[in-house]
């Protein structure tokens, strides 16, 4: 039976796609990387499906390629990297299928957005900790899974906190839960009923099977439903702000608010990237960006349920202190910088146009972690790199985010350039495909190897990539999830 | 089963004579009874094979040579650094223990706040080397004589830090680990330019085969050193102590509060949890002193704290009417400490606890109020250094019971495990008559909270055959008790499946027997595979649980 009947037959007529218009959005992406347009897509509705549809990929050895978010594909890791792959569009499974307030654990589809869940966990006073400004589309899954830094890292215990549990179909075909409720019946009902609310990421037993899940831009397997840990509303929320000439000066007062904990945001924008987050279009950030500081530290506060001005006060005022103490005035608003927009910015989904691209059309990001003490080597560097290819260096967009209580940072630098423009494009990648060799040379971590990165970042160790390459043998023996992505394995 | 010349030769080449013996006199002393393994077995006699050799390893490349050796010749290992329990210790007749006592370095990156440990060096040092930096390390309840980073790959490692500081698992940054067929990875960032910082990635995680939620325990090659992640101490360098040992109490700790807060009803005290799960203002949490027994504990804390104190003095101080009735009012207790990172923060978590007892109709014990008992028990949970006081009452203990999934199923059934403990300790002389109720354990199983990290002890008489098959009759009663409330595993059961009870380990076919009825059997099967791709001749025990996968066999 042709691939198209059998897999009508397996899913229904309307759930497999072959209009080339839709297969070709599939393939949208800014991506330097190799990309194709899919064979077929297919729309499962739930892991029976998806567990079919993975036995069916391994015994005709067809390339699948998992999509939760909509929208335009940022990085590339959901375009397929081979030819003649099914796309396994997730995107419209939307179940929340559980908000439990007792244990702050929301367990949702793949194709749930920040704004749906946030929605449904207002209803128990509750919110999902958010990563910066995502697309309106994207899928909150995907975003924990691939461990894209929250703003809030101070409940980050594990470093892929706020992920929990997942259902999984691994690429060899055995479906199976992770995680503590990996340990009780493949059944989430059963589960609620015996009060177990999927609240422990780990094991269950000698091996982290979670761990094989995140950052692997699905190369090992499709997950159908994460649980994900909350956060209790705040009555309270605002957002401080302390200007710098230069990202060296905030580091004292970063690593000390970090060490008392005290902030519940926290996070460093140069002018260019906090001008493009605040702005609604060219022209607004234009206007605003000679009127921000060089650098600047945002810091949120929040009060919830428990004493909510006691404890907003006791903090804001301590962080004032602390940043009094190493030389910065942590403020409300400066100038025409208002805290509590770059918080209500930040902490939002964007709708229409990626915000990144608001200034040039397009953009590029590089993000490894690091050290925030290393980060203004990788800043001097990253700027010198531009000024040698003729970049315009006040264009390049600089996010530092703390992850794990501290103990890596993320560092982004944003290229933006006119997509309409060969000889902008050009320098872009020029720019981009410098800097990340660069950045792995001074010891940048690429721990999401995305892209070209893959191939600069697992050929540095190998041993990991042996280490890898058997685990990948392991879950997807036939080697048809996203294949190319983790382009060394 | 003597080792052949040639390997026993080889391995002395690699460490040197002075860090190898096979004599008898030696390797007799790493054998351990398996009543201490969490699966509480019976007879007295019974103990873990002795090893054909100990090994002392004194560096990475040392730890890698000895095991190609092992695995050129088709010799067990077992590693060990600190030996809790039986874990710890080999499980077959050709096995040799890996001792890593000569590898105890600690260094302390306080700007980054973290410390790279190696495996011997012990909690009490790696927090001493802390403090100096204003940083303090997760102290797992096995305590500070036990090695951090053993906790950290072998075991769960929670304790009264772990809902601020999160577990031992959560803290493991780089780590460097030799693996069961010789070769070396080094995860995350460490793997790929020598930095700590990040033990993930690139891409998905390789460290998900070194430990899940139960550690390796020595199961999966040998980990040699590790970072973990340190966390503010908002007190002095060196923490002043006074008192006659051995009622050491912490001196002068002036933004630090300890509290015994008390309820009458477990579902109080869940919602308190709740609250304090919620809200970041604990920096330690542990029900510690119901460790002895709810009906004794008042009387045992005075004979602590008094350094004068004998436990001769129990029975008269049970009696005494005060201490008599400021134990009832600790009947449901748990002790926390509050630590100010500023005068501020001090004070609003002050308020933030009253609120709490407020909502949750507790108190504050005034009994442990006092000064001494206060700074008695803040030095106690701040470094669990008193683990003796585990085997205080008759010589030796096992957990039991663990029901710390869900603290809201759990705690309103304390009283019905409470009665059944009870029932034993008054129908048999073989468990210590303590009150039923000796549940210990974290507030949290997990950083930020979530789960809670409970056991009953039951302590029993290590010496006494009688004692100890009453105390293994017992378990078997709570074991059934915990199915049938869906609560799964007795905690002193937790390692039956790991080591058979003459203390050797189980075959791959008894595994297979074991598991085969699994709700999700997968998770057994896919063990399976890890350890053939990682671990394929075999050679670390029966603790690294597997089942045949169905295709395989």
């Amino acid at each position: 039976m042709a691939p198209k009947e059998s897999l009508v037959k397996m899913l229904g007529e309307e759930r497999v796609i072959d209009d080339p218009k839709i297969l070709a959005s599939y393939a949208e992406t800014r991506s330097f990387g190799p990309h194709f347009a899919p064979w077929l897509a297919v729309r499962p509705d739930g892991p029976e499906a998806v567990e079919r549809l993975v036995g069916w990929a391994n015994e005709s050895r067809t390339p699948l390629v998992p999509v939760s978010s909509k929208g335009l594909k940022i990085r590339g890791d959901s375009v397929p990297s081979v030819p003649e792959a099914v796309v396994v569009d997730l995107s419209d499974m939307k179940k929340i299928l559980s908000v439990n307030r007792q244990h702050r654990i929301a367990v949702v589809e793949p194709g749930v957005t920040y704004g749906e869940l946030n929605a449904a966990l207002a209803e128990e006073n509750m919110v999902m900790p958010m990563s910066l400004r995502p697309k309106a589309g994207k899928s909150v899954m995907t975003d924990v899974l691939e461990g894209e830094p929250r703003l809030n890292p101070m409940v980050q215990w594990s470093y892929y906190d706020p992920l929990r549990c997942m259902e999984v179909t691994w690429g060899e075909g055995v479906r199976m839960f992770t995680g503590e409720a990996a340990a009780g019946a493949r059944d989430l009902e059963s589960q609620w009923a015996d009060e177990k609310w999927q609240v422990n990421v780990a094991g269950p037993f000698m091996l982290d099977f979670y761990r094989v899940l995140t950052a692997a831009q699905g190369s090992m397997g499709i997950v159908t439903w994460a649980s994900l840990k909350c956060a209790v509303k705040p009555l309270l929320h605002r957002m401080f702000v302390a200007s710098a000439n230069s990202l060296s000066e905030l580091e004292g007062f970063v690593y000390r608010a970090m060490w008392t904990r005290f902030p519940d945001e926290i996070f460093i924008m140069n002018r260019s990237q906090l001008a493009s987050l605040l702005g609604k279009t060219s022209g607004e950030i234009a206007v605003l960006k000679p009127l921000l500081p060089p650098w600047t530290v945002a810091v949120g506060v929040a009060g919830r349920e428990l004493l909510p001005e006691e404890r907003f006060e006791a903090r804001s005022k301590d962080l004032t202190d602390i940043a009094q103490e190493n030389g910065l005035d942590l403020r409300e608003s400066i100038d025409s910088l208002d805290g509590d927009a770059v918080l209500r910015e930040a902490s939002s989904a964007c709708v229409g146009t990626y915000w990144k691209d608001l200034w040039a059309g397009s953009s590029q990001s590089i993000f490894f972690v690091t050290q925030l003490e290393r980060a203004p080597l990788f800043l001097k560097r990253v700027t010198e790199l531009a000024e040698s290819l003729s970049y315009p260096v006040g264009d390049i967009g600089v996010y530092i985010q703390p992850k794990h209580l501290g103990s890596a940072y993320h560092m982004e630098f944003t290229l933006p350039y006119d997509p309409d423009s060969a000889r902008e494009t050009r320098l872009a990648e020029e720019l981009f495909d410098a800097a990340s060799r660069e950045i792995a040379g001074l010891g940048g971590y690429y721990s999401r190897p995305y892209g070209k990165w893959a191939g600069i970042q697992l050929n540095k160790d190998a041993q990991s990539l042996l280490a890898l390459k058997r685990i990948q043998g392991i879950f997807d023996p036939n080697g048809i999830m996203n294949p190319g992505k983790l382009a060394a394995v | 089963m003597a080792l052949e010349r040639e390997a026993y030769r080889a391995i002395e080449d690699i460490v040197g004579k002075r860090n190898v013996s096979e004599d008898s006199s030696v390797t007799e002393t790493y054998r351990c009874i398996t009543s201490q393994s969490s699966a509480h077995y019976g007879p007295f006699n019974h103990q873990t094979p002795r090893p054909q050799a100990v090994v002392l390893p004194g560096s990475t490349e040392e730890v890698r040579q000895v095991i190609r050796i092992c695995n050129r010749y088709g010799i067990q290992f077992k590693v060990a650094s600190t030996f809790w329990a039986a874990m710890g210790y080999v499980g077959s007749d050709r096995a040799i223990q890996i001792d890593m006592v000569r590898m105890g370095g600690v260094r302390i990156d306080a700007k980054n706040m973290m410390a790279i440990v190696e495996p011997y060096a012990i909690g009490a040092v790696v927090q001493v080397e802390a403090m100096k930096f204003g940083l303090n390390c997760n102290m797992a309840g096995v305590g500070c004589s036990s090695s951090v980073l053993a906790g950290a790959a072998g075991w769960m490692g929670f304790g009264p830090s772990s809902l601020f500081m999160g577990i031992a698992s959560e803290n493991i940054l780089g780590a460097e680990w030799v693996l069961p067929d010789g070769e070396i990875l080094r995860t995350g960032s460490l793997g790929s330019d020598g930095s700590w910082f990040c033990g993930e990635g690139p891409g998905p995680s390789t460290r998900a085969v070194l430990r899940g939620w139960q550690g390796s325990t020595g199961a999966m090659g040998v980990c040699t050193r590790m970072a973990v992640r340190l966390h503010p101490w908002p007190g002095p360098k060196l923490i002043p102590t006074y008192g006659e040992v051995p009622s050491y109490k912490a001196d002068g700790l002036e933004n630090f509060r300890t509290y015994t807060l008390c309820f009458n009803e477990w579902e109080d005290y869940a919602r308190a949890f709740q609250l304090f799960h919620e809200a970041d203002v604990i920096y330690l949490g542990h029900r510690q002193f119901n460790m002895f027994g709810r009906d004794i504990k008042g009387a045992m804390l005075k004979i602590l704290v008094d350094s004068g104190g004998q436990f001769s003095d129990l029975l008269p101080l049970m009696d005494d009417p005060y201490v008599k009735s400021e134990n009832e009012k600790m009947k449901i207790d748990v002790q926390i400490v509050l630590a100010g990172l500023t005068e501020r923060d001090l004070a609003y978590k002050e308020k933030a606890v009253d609120e709490v007892l407020r909502q949750t109709h507790g108190w504050k014990s005034e009994f442990m109020l006092d000064k001494e008992m206060r700074d008695f028990v803040l030095l106690y949970l701040l470094r669990l250094g008193r683990k003796n006081l585990n085997y205080t009452l008759c010589s030796s203990y096992e957990g039991n019971f663990g029901m710390s999934s869900n603290v809201f199923v759990a705690a309103p059934l304390m009283e019905e495990a409470s009665a059944l403990k009870r029932k034993w300790e008054q129908d048999t002389p073989h468990i210590a008559a303590v009150g039923g109720d000796s549940d210990m354990g974290s507030m949290s199983g997990i950083g930020g909270g979530g789960t809670t990290g409970w056991e009953f002890f039951v302590h029993f008489d290590a010496y006494d055959k009688d004692s100890i098959r009453g105390t293994k009759e017992f378990i078997d009663d709570s074991q059934r008790w915990m199915l049938s409330k869906g609560l799964g595993a007795d905690m002193g059961r937790w390692n039956a499946d790991a080591r058979r009870e003459d203390g050797y380990d189980y075959t791959q076919e008894e595994h297979d027997a074991i598991y085969k009825n699994l709700p999700q059997p997968a998770i057994f099967e896919y063990q399976w595979k890890v350890r053939e791709a990682f671990n394929p001749r075999h050679l670390t025990g029966s603790y690294y649980r597997t089942k045949t996968p169905e295709n395989v066999k």
